[in-house]
């Protein structure tokens, strides 16, 4: 053994903890992403009792550590606005709150159009949004070009822009909300697998880890592309397929284009981090059901191809790396987050595409949830029984590949 | 004060993955995003040698089970007009 072994040198990351799992916790939260690690310093702020937070990784492993990191709220749906406005305001103060700094930056997002339609449609919601308070405009295809000069001029129509949106770095996120919950006494176990869930007279009464038994009356499925797999342990079926998404990082660059830019007709996302890189993905237009993370060279070939359209200089550029993540999506694309119906104390956060920009508001309104039984206004549309009564949210403004055959 | 530089992509030298894994970012997961090493456009290739054997050291473990972060397409960095370019017919 080294002589310079430093302290600390057991942790995987700032907040995680070595210790041995203890035999009961108040609440198990499974997935330690941004959905379970910003759960878990909800549920903390509000003195909810011995919390535990369980990953089969590092935190921040699955999509959160694999996303656009882009943050909007201005979609097309009171719902959808509701849920994202919220999360929007909290990031406006998330560096403070957590006393880590996320480098979000409100650089505005702006919503490509480019066709006629698509101008039409984004000015159709306008309204809407403006009544929620959203700082959106509408632009023309000049202002759009003098927002974006190096945009090539045949993509733009016009768009909407969204000022006080932008982006945020997704790892420095999930270190933010881990060293915050850890600082209010939740244990964070990486390197963890829960390989059962115990129910008993319609309730969840127990875990079952690699590590060891653990007793409780609540846990949180918040395991991201794992969320399907973990809800069957306790008997639970969560209606989503399971996609691959790919995404890339360039080279670093002067600044050249400053908002976050989601374009549906390259069915791409990307923007400029405080780096220089631009950082991006581009969606197949057929989703691919697969739970693998590896690569493919057609996605870096689809992505190459679309962000050179979209922005003509890139061509020259060199794609330093390029990974892939998994999203599980759902019927309507919106997350599911309510209790499970008829498993008491087992509560469902998964379903999420949009899952960076919500996790602020999805972690805040599922403590309230917990913490008081009932659903505050701005979750209930997100329960579970959408899928059974058919009331599915309708959400026109996402840059997603609608899917097929959902819990087939 | 003298420095000694691991990773030139990013500026990372000894003295930071030092103090990195002494605030808890062991794992070279977590070590790799707080400090930017590998993530530049030599990907690790440079540096991922010594810095598993460092973090071996600090973390009184054996340089075996130090794994590497898995490696990302492309090997080198690539064009996108390259990469995008259509097949000759």
């Amino acid at each position: 053994m080294s002589p310079r072994v430093v302290a600390g040198a057991s942790a995987v990351l700032p907040g995680t903890t070595s210790r041995d799992l203890a035999p009961v916790y108040d609440a198990v939260i499974i997935g330690a992403g941004l959905m379970g690690l910003g759960l878990a310093y909800e549920l903390a702020q509000r003195g909810f009792g011995r919390l535990a937070v369980v990953d089969s990784a590092y935190p921040g492993s699955g999509a959160s550590g694999r996303n656009g990191e882009m943050i909007r709220s201005a979609f097309a749906s009171s719902e959808w606005i509701g849920l994202f406005d919220d999360s929007l305001r909290r990031w406006h103060t998330l560096s403070a709150e957590l006393d880590f700094n996320v480098l979000f930056t409100k650089a505005g997002y702006l919503l490509l159009a480019s066709t006629e339609d698509a101008f039409l449609a984004a000015a159709s919601n306008l309204e809407l949004q403006r009544s929620f308070g959203l700082n959106v405009e509408l632009l023309d295809a000049a202002a759009v070009r003098e927002l974006c000069p190096e945009m090539a001029p045949e993509m733009i129509v016009g768009g909407t822009v969204q000022s006080d949106a932008g982006f945020a770095h997704h790892d420095a996120t999930v270190w933010a909300y881990a060293r915050a919950a850890a600082v209010r006494g939740v244990e964070i176990h990486a390197y963890t697998t829960v390989t059962g869930i115990g129910v008993d007279g319609g309730g969840v009464t127990s875990v079952s880890t690699t590590r060891g038994e653990i007793s409780t009356r609540v846990v949180v499925d918040a395991a991201g592309g794992q969320a399907r797999d973990v809800a069957l342990l306790a008997g639970v079926h969560v209606p989503v397929e399971v996609y691959r998404l790919e995404a890339m990082v360039t080279e670093p660059l002067e600044p050249f284009v400053r908002p976050a830019v989601s374009s549906p007709a390259i069915m791409g996302y990307c923007h400029q981090t405080t780096r220089g890189e631009l950082v991006g993905g581009t969606e197949p237009d057929v989703p691919r059901p697969s739970d693998s993370i590896k690569a493919t060279l057609d996605g870096a070939r689809d992505m190459a191809v679309k962000f050179v359209r979209l922005f003509p200089r890139l061509a020259g550029v060199r794609m330093m790396r390029h990974w892939s993540g998994v999203v599980t999506q759902t019927a309507d694309v919106a997350p599911i987050l309510c209790e499970a119906p008829g498993c008491k104390g087992f509560y469902l956060d998964c379903g999420w595409v949009y899952g960076f920009v919500g996790a602020p508001a999805a972690g805040a309104l599922m403590a309230e949830l917990i913490t008081t039984g009932s659903a505050p206004p701005t979750l209930a549309p997100f329960g579970i029984e959408r899928f059974a009564t058919g009331k599915l949210i309708r959400e026109t403004s996402l840059v997603v590949a609608p899917g097929a055959g959902y819990g087939a | 004060m003298t420095k000694t530089m691991l990773c030139l992509c990013r500026d990372v030298s000894v003295e930071d993955v030092t103090r990195a894994v002494s605030q808890g970012y062991g794992d070279m997961e977590t070590l790799k995003r707080f400090t930017g090493a590998f993530t530049g456009p030599c990907q690790g290739k440079t540096c991922l040698d010594s810095i598993r054997r460092l973090v071996a050291e600090l973390t009184g473990r054996s340089v075996d089970d130090v794994p590497a972060p898995p490696g990302r397409p492309p090997v080198s960095p690539l064009r996108l007009g390259t990469l995008g370019a259509r097949e000759e017919p």
